[in-house]
């Protein structure tokens, strides 16, 4: 606390006023209350100035006292005991009085200073708080206005040909940046830097901007309780940054969903609008008379073309991003029946042999996405055999090994490795081929739920297409 | 005659629908808007009905759950392949079956017979429920093959017992869930696949190509013809 002789001069005047009031008026006063009258300085000092003039202001009343009033008078002699006893009362009295005063009023200042820092604090979220673009630019002057010129600065120190810092402010921002803690003037780190370094996120070193304040013109310091308050105003920044940065990712993801919902609508749309003219068609060729033979080819091809339509939706939805399996439990039986029943036009002349054992554990899959790979390869698997398609599944270590093999010519091996692409083909033209989309849907599919696929020899020649689906754990019902 | 209800806005569809009814022995009453379907509901109530869902705004799906708030007839509806949600949607709000786009009208007539038939079906005499050779005694909770009970626990019964009452009807997933397990476990479906997986062991000749108890994967069970 700083030395006030103001406060010095107005206690002894107090302390100078009582004694000569009291010394005029001794006849018409008890001694007690002439003590207590000597007591009012003490408290007016403690109160305007503190600790010391109190002090000075209870050992000079409680020698006045003495001097002026107790008898013999005009003379520091003390005659009875009794007269001590007054005296050294007083003194006590007035010594803690003087101190429960200082105590009320520095407690009294605090509390003023908490409401101003809590003021100025409510003032720069206020102001950060707003949607507005120059929010930061005002929070900032606010700052400088009060503390010292203040900016921010952002990723790891500042540049070397920023001449505002000298190489120990650039020292001590790195240290800030880096420890994530208070740095520079005011703080115990480099405080002889001309800069302090207040971490936006103190306690989390994860390349967090800086709020940087200059010491104060005129070449004053920062007291503790500034640098305190600075701290706090620094995390108020960072988390009005922090909640921008969440609200502008937000914003974007809230974007991309919407983009990802037109995309869903315009596919539902095509595929409608393919579908209409399909479904009539179907619908006016059973209708028509003759050749049942015919009819049927006719419906298989119109089913084909449906199919062709699902393939064209579904390379689509791999293309856009647009997939979202839904994982959950499968039973491989389901899939395959479902499949197998979808293909039944096509499939009627093959001999389709199923080995699945009957423990044969669930699988974690997309069941609608899985029917479909299964359609795609029974498919693939029905145009290319001569007589028979064989599917077969196994559990193997957290997996299940799914084949379907049939006795046709087999995939070259030049083949393999792009059977997967898009609009890949058997060599010398596919007469009986699919939409070339089959197998890349698939392999799209398959990725999106973490199965793997491949293309090898059946064992007894011809091609296999292998699935490796993951087992699901599946909890006692 | 039976009077069927065909809701559709695409003409092309609607005529077939019909033409394909007509063929069928049904008579059709095509309308192309969800309104005009509740005024003909109200003037006479038709024997079954054929829904499209359309593109997947709501409109089919409300139409649905108001044409079953006011009739008991067969609801079919007509969905695409790919919309999943719609189809159960509708199965939940009370459709009895859907058919894919693009169908054939054969069938498209298998779907509805299958449906009329099951309407008409009632409760033997003997109070048992009934599905081909599999019959249902709730009082006895018990479920026999021709006359050969089957050892079923309380959760398979519980399934059967939904799946013989729907009558080859689909029941979703999450239905089937909340009828045996409750509520709390409509998303588990890894309860009931357990559970149809067990089934399946003691009451399919292969049931590795189960013909009794049928999955629609993402949808649901039905039980198939008998």
């Amino acid at each position: 606390m700083r030395v006030q002789p103001a406060a010095y001069i107005l206690a002894l005047t107090g302390v100078a006023l009582v004694a000569l009031a009291t010394s005029l008026l001794h006849s018409h006063l008890g001694l007690a209350s002439a003590a207590l009258l000597f007591l009012l300085p003490v408290l007016l000092a403690s109160v305007h100035g503190g600790m010391g003039p109190a002090l000075v202001a209870a050992v000079a009343g409680a020698l006045s006292f003495n001097f002026f009033l107790l008898p013999p008078r005009f003379t520091f002699r003390i005659d009875s005991f009794d007269h001590v006893i007054s005296v050294v009362v007083l003194l006590v009295v007035a010594l803690v009085t003087s101190r429960l005063a200082t105590a009320l009023k520095s407690r009294e200042a605090e509390a003023r200073a908490q409401a101003a820092a809590s003021a100025e604090q409510a003032e720069l979220a206020g102001l950060l708080g707003g949607d507005t673009p120059d929010a930061l630019d005002r929070a900032l002057a606010l700052i400088g206005e009060r503390y010292g010129s203040a900016r921010l600065i952002a990723g790891t120190e500042p540049d070397a040909s920023d001449a505002a810092f000298s190489s120990l402010d650039r020292s001590a921002a790195a240290w800030a940046t880096n420890g994530a803690e208070a740095t520079g003037h005011g703080s115990t780190a480099l405080p002889a830097s001309d800069w302090s370094f207040l971490p936006l996120a103190p306690g989390r070193p994860d390349g967090t901007a800086l709020l940087a304040v200059a010491r104060p013109a005129g070449g004053g310091t920062r007291t503790p309780t500034e640098a305190q308050q600075l701290q706090a105003l620094a995390r108020l920044i960072g988390q009005a940054r922090d909640r921008r940065a969440l609200d502008t990712e937000r914003r974007a993801r809230e974007r991309l969903e919407d983009q990802d919902a037109l995309r869903g609508t315009l596919l539902a749309a095509l595929a409608h609008d393919f579908r209409t003219p399909l479904t009539v068609l179907g619908g006016e060729i059973s209708a028509l008379g003759g050749d049942p033979d015919m009819r049927r080819r006719a419906l298989a091809e119109v089913q084909r073309l449906g199919a062709m339509m699902d393939d064209l939706v579904g390379a689509a939805r791999i293309e856009s991003g647009a997939l979202r399996p839904a994982i959950e439990a499968v039973d491989l039986v389901d899939c395959i029946d479902s499949a197998a029943e979808r293909l039944a036009p096509q499939l009627a002349a093959r001999e389709v042999a199923r080995d699945l054992p009957a423990d044969l554990p669930l699988i974690a899959a997309d069941p609608i996405l899985l029917t479909h790979i299964l359609t795609n390869l029974l498919a693939n698997a029905g145009r290319h055999a001569r007589a028979a398609i064989r599917i077969s599944a196994m559990a193997a270590d957290g997996f299940v090994e799914f084949h379907v093999d049939d006795d046709g010519p087999g995939v070259p091996p030049t083949l393999r490795s792009r059977l997967f692409e898009r609009f890949a083909r058997g060599e010398g033209g596919d007469r009986s081929g699919g939409s070339g989309l089959g197998l890349a849907i698939v392999k799209g599919f398959a990725d999106a739920m973490g199965i793997a696929v491949a293309a090898g020899d059946a064992p007894g020649g011809g091609a296999r297409f292998t699935l490796r689906l993951p087992q699901r754990q599946t909890a006692r019902v | 005659m039976t009077r069927v209800l065909v809701v559709d806005d695409e003409p092309a569809i609607r005529r077939l629908v019909a033409r394909v009814l007509e063929r069928g022995g049904f008579t059709a009453v095509a309308v192309d808007h969800a309104r005009g379907a509740l005024a003909e509901v109200e003037r006479a109530p038709p024997d079954a009905a054929i829904v499209d869902l359309g593109l997947p705004d709501m409109d089919g799906i409300e139409l649905v759950a108001a044409l079953r708030q006011r009739i008991a007839a067969p609801l079919l509806v007509l969905t695409a392949r790919d919309a999943t949600a719609d189809k159960i949607a509708a199965l939940d709000l009370g459709a009895d079956d859907y058919v894919v786009k693009p169908f054939d009208g054969d069938e498209l007539l298998a779907r509805l017979r299958a449906a009329l038939r099951r309407a008409g079906r009632a409760i033997g005499a003997d109070g048992l429920q009934r599905h081909g050779a599999i019959s249902i005694d709730a009082a006895h909770h018990e479920l026999r093959r021709g006359d050969m009970p089957v050892a079923l626990t309380p959760r398979e019964f519980a399934v059967m017992e939904v799946l013989v009452a729907a009558g080859g009807r689909l029941v979703t997933h999450h239905d089937l869930l909340t009828r045996v397990w409750g509520p709390a476990h409509a998303g588990d479906t890894d309860y009931i696949r357990v559970v149809v997986r067990a089934l399946r062991l003691k009451l399919e000749a292969d049931p590795s190509a189960p013909t009794l108890i049928r999955n629609e994967p993402g949808i649901g069970y039905r039980l198939g013809e008998a």
